[in-house]
């Protein structure tokens, strides 16, 4: 397959304050391929993927240097509108966190606020589209009014895919998606990020070094901070260049 | 010291401990008991008061009214003399000054009564009706066992002449407690029989509906900007310290402010529940800035990050998910804060609202008491009448205090949503 490079990080260092959690990161991510970042706790992955789509934002003491460059643009631009970029980039979190509202509200609040759909028909169709994209449509769609904290913490995930799919987003962050869910939840959003990855380019950070090798076409290995080795998820899992890599996916250390 | 008694001594500091707890909940309990049954015992009569039975003829030579009476000339009618004289009717007097202690045994209002009576049943022209007049206080102490009857003459406020009046009347079944309505409905009075907490229950109404239109949208704005917008820094340290010592300033503080900015600066009218809601919403903003923020701190930031994750802009996160959320707490919060204005005092004071106002106020810009300033006002009179009253006004507080406390608990179960 022909790899178009969607994000283009350049030498991006993040601070906390005074603390530096990010060095000189400058990673490509592919168009339509699943990225998989490992590496063991606090080593910068998440705030890493929290760049991309400009969550950070909202932490007062973090600081930005570098660039991260998306389609040849660079989000840290001045004149990025942080809440269109967030309509391209989606992200669904570790612990699943669906709004305190019915399923169909959940799904529907990213095309409202977008105007995306004009009616609500237009309405209806976004949202049974986008939770059959999420594998939940027929576990759900006779109580789309029931609370969309009700479902189980595995539909409540895939819940949280609906609603971030649901504005159309280009790309798909994923922040350990599956640490709080059981192994049969695991495997059913495992095969949702596999069929997802034909439209959206995916990112996820996962501490499973068996996920990683099931979903993903490439891994990164952050290891305090900085960026280890990046390759495609073979060559990372059988034939480590580095060897604190080596460590880390034998279990070693971590 | 053993093993055995180490378990011994852990064991009986654990009793020991329960049943200190138990006792002061006892106190407390105590406490609370005492202060109803003071107020009850004391304030249950006030909700009914006596009537004396008196026939009234309608006659048409006795009213003045000619063949065929206009409105006018029934608004023109002397209801005075025409009630003294079937006042008269209903005890044979001797002279001046007993007729004049028979009249005292009627409210000081007789004339009104019946004139209201009358002007509402007009068709009762040229027939004999009996109608309940309210009694005066006097009679009406004595006749709930308020007074003692066995002491000498001139420490009574009723007169022995009176007595037998009003042995008369009993023998006759002339006297009858009804429930009191002038108590709800009418203003203050100098006569405890005809004195209600009308205006006072008005004044307060108004006064916190002002309260509650300034403050709560303020308060709820300041919350949100403080607890979501603005930035972390000394600045913000400083106006969190300074609404926290807001919310301890003794409430007379604002009562000076009310007095010295919105009386003597600003002129607004004296005596008015628009200054005192004014006043009161000072002295409450704090007292909801506070649960109100603590309220949005309990937001998880999950649903912040979920809103924003989705392309929300800051205000579409706070105004669609996180101020929504926070509503149950919020709302208490505030109902909690207005039902500590609703118990104020000591601001009123100053800003006048301690002034004696008769007339039941019709909107915020009227004169008007409040009911724990009623509480003051009654509690300093000299008239037996009042005690009841004060202490029935204190429990009509006290029941608008528990139902307000009550929606607040039940706002905040019913509207609590689960969000993990």
């Amino acid at each position: 397959m022909d790899t178009k490079i969607k994000i283009k990080s350049t030498n991006l260092n993040v601070f906390y304050g005074e603390k530096q959690a990010l060095f000189d990161i400058n990673l490509d991510i592919n168009q339509n391929e699943v990225t998989a970042l490992i590496g063991p706790s606090g080593c910068g992955k998440s705030t890493f993927i929290r760049c991309i789509n400009r969550m950070n934002d909202v932490i007062d003491i973090c600081k930005i240097q570098g660039e991260i460059e998306m389609d040849g643009k660079n989000i840290y631009a001045p004149n990025t509108d942080v809440v269109s970029l967030r309509e391209k980039v989606g992200m669904v979190f570790q612990k699943p966190n669906p709004f305190p509202k019915s399923i169909y509200d959940n799904v529907c609040y990213g095309p409202k606020i977008h105007g995306i759909a004009e009616t609500k028909d237009d309405l209806d169709q976004i949202v049974e589209n986008s939770l059959k994209k999420a594998a939940l449509w027929n576990e759900v769609k006779d109580r789309l009014q029931e609370p969309g904290t009700s479902l189980s913490g595995g539909q409540q995930q895939r819940l949280c895919i609906a609603r971030a799919i649901s504005v159309n987003p280009e790309v798909i962050l994923m922040d350990e998606p599956c640490s709080a869910l059981d192994p049969i939840a695991t495997a059913k959003i495992e095969e949702l990020i596999d069929e997802l990855k034909t439209t959206f380019t995916i990112i996820i950070v996962t501490h499973s070094m068996s996920q990683a090798v099931r979903v993903s076409q490439k891994t990164g290995f952050f290891h305090l901070g900085k960026l280890i080795e990046v390759g495609t998820t073979e060559k990372i899992f059988k034939n480590p260049t580095n060897n604190m890599t080596q460590d880390y996916i034998t279990g070693r250390f971590g | 010291m053993t093993k055995e008694q180490r378990l011994q001594k852990r064991y009986s500091a654990e009793k020991r401990f329960k049943w200190y707890g138990i006792i002061s909940i006892c106190m407390a309990l105590l406490f609370v008991a005492l202060l109803v049954t003071k107020v009850l015992s004391e304030g249950t009569s006030a909700f009914v008061k006596s009537t004396i039975e008196i026939k009234l003829n309608f006659d048409q030579t006795a009213l003045n009214l000619p063949e065929k009476p206009t409105t006018e000339d029934l608004n023109a009618i002397d209801f005075y003399s025409f009630a003294i004289d079937q006042i008269l009717k209903t005890y044979p007097t001797s002279n001046r000054d007993e007729e004049k202690e028979l009249i005292k045994l009627f409210t000081t209002d007789f004339e009104f009564e019946v004139k209201d009576f009358f002007l509402a049943n007009t068709n009762l022209l040229n027939q004999t009706v009996s109608f309940k007049i309210t009694a005066s206080s006097d009679l009406d102490q004595l006749h709930k066992g308020n007074y003692a009857k066995n002491i000498s003459e001139d420490r009574r406020k009723i007169s022995n002449y009176q007595l037998k009046i009003y042995d008369h009347f009993i023998q006759n079944n002339k006297i009858t407690k009804v429930f009191n309505v002038y108590f709800f409905t009418n203003g203050d009075s100098r006569n405890p029989e005809i004195a209600g907490i009308g205006g006072a229950m008005l004044g307060s109404f108004f006064s916190i509906l002002v309260c509650l239109i300034i403050s709560f949208p303020i308060a709820l704005l300041a919350a949100v900007y403080l607890e979501e917008f603005a930035p972390k820094n000394k600045f913000t340290d400083f106006i969190e310290i300074n609404i926290n010592n807001l919310a301890a300033v003794p409430s007379i503080v604002f009562g000076l402010l009310g007095l010295g900015i919105l009386l003597n600066v600003f002129e607004l009218p004296r005596s008015t529940s628009l200054v005192g809601g004014i006043t009161l919403a000072l002295m409450t903003l704090p007292r909801i800035i506070i649960p109100c923020r603590a309220s949005l701190k309990a937001v998880p930031p999950s649903i912040r990050e979920a809103a924003l994750a989705v392309g929300a802009s800051k205000v579409q996160s706070v105004i669609h998910h996180v101020v929504p959320l926070a509503m149950p707490g919020t709302l208490s919060g505030t109902i909690i804060g207005l039902a500590q204005a609703l118990g104020e005092t000591a601001p009123l004071l100053l800003i006048g609202m301690v002034a004696f106002v008769v007339q039941v106020p019709a909107n915020p810009l009227d004169p008007s008491a409040s009911l724990p300033i009623q509480v003051y006002l009654w509690s300093e009179s000299a008239e037996r009448g009042f005690v009841e009253k004060t202490s029935a006004t204190i429990m009509i507080l006290l029941g608008f205090l528990i139902i307000m406390n009550s929606i607040a608990v039940y706002a905040r179960q019913k509207f609590e949503k689960k969000w993990i």
